[in-house]
């Protein structure tokens, strides 16, 4: 959405720290995610950018020694207060992972999982709508509307990924994080995410942990650079890549570091 | 160039590789200029032919430094400040290999002049030519050391030498009235005080490379004008 000519802000992470047990894995992160847009997150192995990914649908939850202080601020209600619904949470928020992990199910049954459990369909053609408009999004009906009964492990890491896609298109979030998705696949598959990421960015926010560079340069619009658990620059991705204010973030995305 | 060097040696060689040849390239173009100056101000056909013969070294750098660009696009994809290095790699050769081509035809039309040039004119074109030889040496300076500051000077010079040029053209229309007999000689000197002013306008154009190279920003503002040229209305 836009007001005035400038996009809203989805996410604002505010005074964001993150420990494990007593390791502190980001300091002090504030970062705002504008709606409809995508945004690329960069930086070194071990920088904390799927710590903080995780911070965004209170994945860290599940992780025992993870503690997460600060705000998470998503449409005004901040999720790390008590009173949030994290199952509610993780619908708004989806996720897609780097190595695709469909369900050992059916193409089908692994789409029609989150719509049934959020009750999202009253009847058998609703859900195979939801199913179909899912697979439509995600570029892969076509190759696949012949087979839905099969299991989603025998598709191509490509496919599989494009499944994974659709399964968390599924239940409508209003955010998709996208940690590395396009790590295990080759440049035509890659292609194909890029080109779908352009596509569900009218519906959704977007935001992607990647090291490609050339990738974050491509998909997103907006890019942030962790290092060494501090967001060290946020802008758009035109300037960070053309013209970056920190000596870091060029250091970085021009293969200076040390 | 950045302080730190690149993980991938093979990279950082080629990007001062890059470097290096448009320095080189650039002092070529200066020697053309100088050279041709000489040759036209004292009627030195020896020099004038140098010029000619060397313009092909020129344009043979434009073409490596072409191809170093498009390989490191290609098989590099440079980001941020190696990014500007390549763009502007690329936009300095070719402006410089236009000042090769134009030094080539000062010293063309040099070889073409019968008469000896009268005092005044020889003056009013060395003074001219001195000053964008020397805005030629500073942007190069200015691109060897990565000033802004530097080619924001040669930039504002500019104007000082569209007027010394408009003077020069002055003098070239008085030789015009007063050699009617021989108009070949006075349309090559209006050529050549052309093409020394244009030799400016590249200079200049270089400089604004320099600052987006360094600054990562475009020169704002109009570009400084001195007072419009009599002969030709060009801008
Ligand atoms: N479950 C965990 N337990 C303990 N420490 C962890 C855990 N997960 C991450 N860390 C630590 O937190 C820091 C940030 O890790 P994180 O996985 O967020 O990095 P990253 O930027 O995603 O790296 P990569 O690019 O390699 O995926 C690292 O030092 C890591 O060792
Ligand atoms: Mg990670």
């Amino acid at each position: 959405m836009k007001k005035n000519g400038v996009n809203m802000i989805k996410i604002s992470a505010k005074n964001v720290d993150v420990f494990y047990g007593k390791k502190q894995a980001l300091f002090n992160i504030n970062l705002e995610i504008e709606e409809n847009q995508v945004t690329a997150l960069i930086g070194p192995s071990g920088c904390g950018k799927s710590t903080f990914l995780r911070c965004l649908n209170r994945m860290n939850d599940v992780i025992d020694i993870c503690n997460v202080q600060g705000e998470i601020v998503i449409n005004d209600f901040n999720i790390n207060d008590k009173g949030c619904d994290v199952v509610r949470l993780r619908e708004k928020i989806g996720m897609v992972f780097q190595k695709p992990n469909p369900f050992p199910k059916t193409l089908y049954e692994n789409i029609s999982y989150g719509p049934t459990i959020h009750g999202m369909a009253q009847s058998k053609q609703e859900m195979d709508e939801i199913v179909e408009t899912s697979l439509k999004k995600a570029a892969l009906w076509e190759e696949v509307k012949d087979r839905l009964h099969e299991p989603g492990t025998g598709l191509s890491g490509g496919q599989q990924q494009r499944l994974c896609i659709a399964r968390a298109i599924s239940v409508q979030p209003e955010v998709i994080l996208m940690d590395e998705p396009c790590s295990a696949l080759d440049p035509i598959a890659t292609a194909q995410i890029e080109e779908l990421i352009d596509e569900l960015k009218k519906e959704h926010t977007i935001i992607i942990v990647t090291h490609s560079m050339a990738q974050a340069a491509r998909v997103s619009q907006n890019t942030g650079f962790f290092h060494l658990g501090e967001l060290i620059e946020h802008g758009s991705t035109d300037k960070i890549f053309k013209n970056p204010e920190n000596n870091k973030t060029q250091d970085y995305i021009t293969g200076r570091f040390g | 160039m950045s302080e730190a060097t690149h993980t991938v040696k093979s990279y950082e060689e080629e990007l001062q590789s890059l470097n290096k040849n448009i320095i080189k390239m650039g002092v070529s173009c200066e020697e053309a200029l100088g050279k041709a100056i000489i040759a036209i101000t004292t009627r030195d056909s020896e020099n004038a032919e140098t010029v000619i013969k060397n313009d092909e070294k020129i344009d043979k750098f434009e073409t490596l430094i072409e191809q170093q660009v498009v390989n490191l696009i290609a098989l590099r994809q440079p980001m941020a400040i190696d990014l500007r290095e390549t763009v502007t790699a690329l936009k300095i050769s070719s402006d410089l290999e236009r000042i090769g081509d134009l030094a080539k035809n000062i010293s063309k039309r040099t070889l073409l002049l019968n008469e000896n040039l009268p005092k005044n004119l020889v003056e009013a074109l060395v003074r001219v030519s001195t000053n964008v030889q020397k805005q030629l040496k500073s942007v190069l300076d200015a691109y060897l050391d990565r000033s802004s500051s530097m080619a924001v000077n040669v930039w504002e010079n500019d104007e000082q030498i569209d007027e010394l040029t408009n003077l020069c053209m002055q003098e070239v229309i008085k030789y015009l009235k007063e050699h009617e007999s021989n108009l070949d000689d006075g349309t090559h000197l209006l050529f050549v005080t052309k093409n020394i002013e244009r030799i400016g306008d590249h200079t200049t154009n270089i400089a604004e490379q320099i600052y987006y190279l360094v600054e990562g920003e475009y020169l704002e503002g109009d570009r400084p004008k001195g007072t419009e040229p009599i002969v030709t209305g060009e801008k």
